[in-house]
């Protein structure tokens, strides 16, 4: 780590000391292409982070650039505005962009194209205004004139240093943001968004807060390159300079800060180079851009990194800070009745479950055994919030969980594991359990600050000794065996101390051996817990070992209920499991 | 945006008239004639994005290509027709090379297929640039003139294309659903790895999928280049207004891309003949952005 900040101190070094060695035309070049590596960064914190591609920055950048010139040209330049311009230009793109991404990510999940498109539309759509509103952006010919960002601060001199300043602010304060669990929470969803959710994670919130961090950042960059540039033009807000913000930080590299930077600059003076000699340079980009995505997803900065791995220290293996303060479990509260009354699912012209009543009694294992079909796994997702019920009422308590969507649903402290084990596989072991330690805890600002890494509770340690393999924290999840896979999976369910633990086919793919071992596992943190679970299982002898009571269920509805005893003895369920007539 | 597709000529050129008891025929033919058109567009898109799931980003650049191919035929003195034809051949040409050379690649990466097809777009732009240059091309009318429906004339070539795409769609919808191939393409787009074990050739089947798909954007673009400037960058209208026809009708089935097609046509339209062209363009993004909200997968799909 330290190593890395002594390498970013002097790259900020040798920024500030191109003037003397360049010259002043080559470093306000260098500054324009600085600005444009701003905006990259918060793509990248977006995109290489989050997973979710901004098309449209340069709504944000022209939104700002606009301010700033605005601002400049009615007020004159001094410090008494200088402040509130940069504060209004940071804010204001910020709030859009928060706006547009509460819209389109509150209610979907996942990160397809259509939010690019969305902002992609919206920064044509700014354009078109910016054409149009004569009166405020002064049309196409835009607004000229703008006056130097502050007195004897000239854009041909002592701009370029409050550029470079503000962007080593970007570097180190995205850098930080990256660090903190806020970061990592971001990394999660770009893996697997749902599980984040089962977790009580209310992801589309977080995208939207991301979104507009990168919002801030790029109108924090148009800012500085309206008194720079000395004019805005709607092409500052339009979609080309959009798409190479994007083009650039994908040929730089879009997984670090570094890497944006880096693909502006060079592709800036590579342009700049070229533009005279070879007419249609931008083919070229755009071939190169093919090639990145094709070959290279971890561009310029990519390659320098597995570059420097060949012979430099492995920065992968950098001590964690231990896991040193200890978490009170959180009071139980009485654990209350899970109820279904009268539930009927259908999609479509499928009944999924029909009338569905069962009731399941508190602190107690419940397991749900039946054919294929029988809507075991459906039960469950009815009531987590993926699966919509066409009547009836699932209640916990005084609760109802219908309607809810999967992170309220957690946040009534119900756990989940899925059926096919469902991790962050692009994450270690120790990042997994952090994660899990989060869910339902970790406060708002608690997720800026580094605390939240050192935390530890006692059903960790208790998972620890059952599953040795997870105290080796640095180890990728992804490379875990599917035995392995299904253990991280049902530790960070239960990790996340929920009241209500839903298991569904925890033992799927587990040797004799290791069925035991999560056999006694179950038992014992639920146990633990204090909590109520319901296993879906198909191995009797599981059930048997772990089941206070049996559910059976059959097409959707429930064919009996009771001890394993009485399930054995009862005649329907012999009818359905040992042949005979299906009913 | 369908503005450039949306003439509100007609529109306003009754209300001078004074024939205001046309003015809804008018109203119900442009709309439908704007429905037709927006189909036109967006089939190539359905079937590349909803079947194939490649988001194309350079969809709007095969128009684009197509509506070049008519103006070359201008140029050249050659009958009309031929833009057709030649329009197909290029941008079939055009898509079979992609096919191999990038998309193949990334059939199970569509995030991916998103930026490559953008770098291809780009490239296409620069292509077209080179050739032609920068500014405006116009293609002349090919049917001059106006034909009377229920009593209101209405433009010859509007008819014949609203007609020709009726007809297209209504035979591929009929296609689609009774015929083998329809069938397997619809086993490959539900199960690509089954298909291919029960011996469909997916590898090649998805390969014919997408250079129909981009065909028939270029045949729109030959379609349509009598009608709206030709420039290198009229691709972008398309692609953004295809997206959105997607995403109000839902992907993956032609009664959502009619639908879709309807609602975006209606609601541009509409916009437009109220305030303008920007007003046309923030209702369509807006309803997009709700439909986004509220109903991600569109009025009509097959989820």
């Amino acid at each position: 780590m330290a190593f890395i900040h002594a390498a970013k101190l002097a790259a900020l070094l040798g920024l500030f000391s191109v003037p003397a060695v360049w010259g002043s035309y080559a470093a306000y070049e260098l500054g324009l292409y600085l600005v444009y590596g701003m905006v990259g960064q918060g793509i990248a914190l977006c995109w290489g982070r989050a997973g979710f591609l901004p098309l449209g920055q340069a709504l944000f950048f022209g939104i700002g650039a606009y301010l700033a010139g605005g601002a400049l040209t009615t007020f004159g330049s001094g410090w008494l505005v200088l402040l509130p311009m940069l504060v209004a230009a940071i804010l204001i793109p910020a709030l859009l962009a928060s706006l547009v991404g509460a819209l389109v990510f509150e209610r979907q999940v996942g990160s397809g194209p259509y939010f690019s498109l969305i902002t992609l539309a919206l920064a044509m759509l700014g354009f078109q205004l910016a054409n149009s509103m004569e009166w405020l952006t002064g049309g196409f010919n835009g607004l000229s004139g703008i006056p130097d960002l502050l007195p004897g601060v000239d854009r041909f001199d002592g701009l370029y240093y409050v550029i470079v300043g503000f962007l080593g602010m970007t570097t180190f304060g995205l850098g930080y943001l990256l660090r903190t669990p806020f970061g990592q929470l971001l990394l999660a969803i770009s893996q697997n968004e749902m599980r984040l959710q089962l977790f009580g994670f209310r992801t589309g919130v977080l995208k939207a807060c991301t979104f507009a961090v990168s919002a801030g950042v790029a109108g924090l960059a148009g800012a500085l390159y309206a008194p720079h540039q000395g004019i805005v033009t709607p092409q500052a807000v339009g979609f080309l300079l959009s798409a190479e913000f994007v083009i650039w930080t994908a040929v730089g590299g879009r997984a670090g800060l570094a890497g944006p930077v880096l693909g502006a600059v060079a592709i800036g003076f590579l342009a700049s180079g070229l533009r005279d000699t070879l007419p249609y340079w931008e083919a070229i980009v755009a071939l190169v851009f093919i090639g990145v995505v094709l070959q290279w997803p971890t561009g310029i900065a990519g390659m320098i990194q597995s570059g420097w791995q060949l012979w430099g220290p492995d920065s992968r293996h950098q001590p964690a800070p231990m896991r040193d303060i200890a978490l009170p479990m959180p009071p139980r509260r009485r654990t209350p009745v899970l109820q279904f009354e009268d539930v009927t699912v259908k999609v479509g012209s499928a009944t999924i479950l029909e009338n569905l009543s069962v009731s399941i009694e508190p602190r107690s294992i419940n397991c749900v055994i039946g054919p294929n079909g029988a809507g075991k796994t459906s039960a469950l997702n009815a009531m987590t919030g993926s699966l919509p019920i066409t009547s009836g009422h699932i209640r916990w308590g005084q609760r109802r969980l219908q309607g809810l969507r999967p992170y309220a649903v957690s946040a009534l402290r119900v756990g989940r594991k899925l059926q096919v084990p469902s991790i962050f596989s692009g994450m270690t072991i120790g990042q997994n359990l952090d994660i899990a330690l989060w869910a339902n805890r970790i406060g708002l600002l608690e997720r800026l600050t580094m605390t939240p890494y050192r935390w530890r509770t006692s059903v960790l340690s208790a998972l620890e000794d059952r599953f040795p393999f997870l105290r080796d924290g640095f180890r990728m999840s992804g490379e875990l065996s599917v035995g392995q896979r299904q253990m991280l999976d049902f530790a960070l369910t239960v990790a996340s101390e929920p009241e209500l633990v839903l298991l569904d086919e925890p033992c799927a793919g587990l040797s004799v051996e290791e069925t035991g071992r999560m056999t006694e596992a179950i038992s014992e943190l639920i146990a633990e817990l204090d909590a109520t679970g319901i296993v879906i299982e198909h191995d009797i002898d599981v059930v048997e070992r772990l089941s206070d009571r049996v559910h059976v269920l059959h097409q959707g509805q429930l064919l009996a209920s009771g001890t394993m005893a009485e399930i054995r003895q009862d005649p329907h369920v012999q009818a359905v499991y040992a042949g005979g007539s299906k009913v | 945006m369908p503005a450039e597709i949306a003439d509100e000529g007609t529109f306003r050129v009754r209300i001078e008239d004074g024939r205001h008891v046309d003015l809804l025929g008018t109203y119900v033919l442009n709309q439908l004639y704007i429905t037709a058109i927006l189909v036109l567009v967006v089939l190539g898109l359905a079937v590349v994005f909803g079947w194939l799931g490649v988001m194309n980003m350079a969809h709007g650049e095969f128009v684009m290509l197509g509506a070049y191919c008519a103006y070359m035929v201008q140029e050249a003195g050659w009958h009309p027709l031929l833009s057709l034809p030649l329009a197909v051949v290029v941008t079939g040409t055009v898509g079979l090379a992609v096919e191999g050379s990038i998309i193949r690649h990334l059939y199970r990466r569509p995030f991916d297929t998103f930026l490559a097809t953008w770098g291809l777009a780009l490239l296409l732009r620069e292509g077209v640039e080179v050739i032609f240059g920068r500014g405006y091309k116009s293609v002349d009318q090919v049917l001059p003139g106006t034909v009377d429906v229920l009593g209101i004339p209405y433009p010859a070539y509007r008819l014949v294309l609203f007609s020709a795409v009726v007809l297209a769609f209504v035979g591929l919808f009929l296609f689609y659903r009774a015929s083998t191939l329809g069938a397997r393409i619809k086993a490959m787009v539900t199960n690509p790895v089954l298909a291919e074990a029960v011996g469909i050739n997916t590898t090649r089947l998805a390969q014919w999928t997408f250079v129909f798909g981009v065909s028939t954007a270029g045949l729109a673009g030959a379609l349509l280049a009598p009608l709206v400037r030709v420039e290198p960058f009229m691709g972008l209208d398309y692609l953004l207004s295809s997206f959105f026809v997607l995403i109000v009708g839902g992907l993956g089935t032609l009664e959502g891309l009619l639908i879709g097609s309807a609602v975006i046509g209606g609601v541009d339209t509409v916009a437009s003949a109220i305030l303008d062209k920007s007003a046309g363009y923030i209702a369509v993004l807006t309803v997009s952005i709700f439909f986004l909200w509220l109903r991600p997968h569109g009025l009509y799909s097959r989820r």
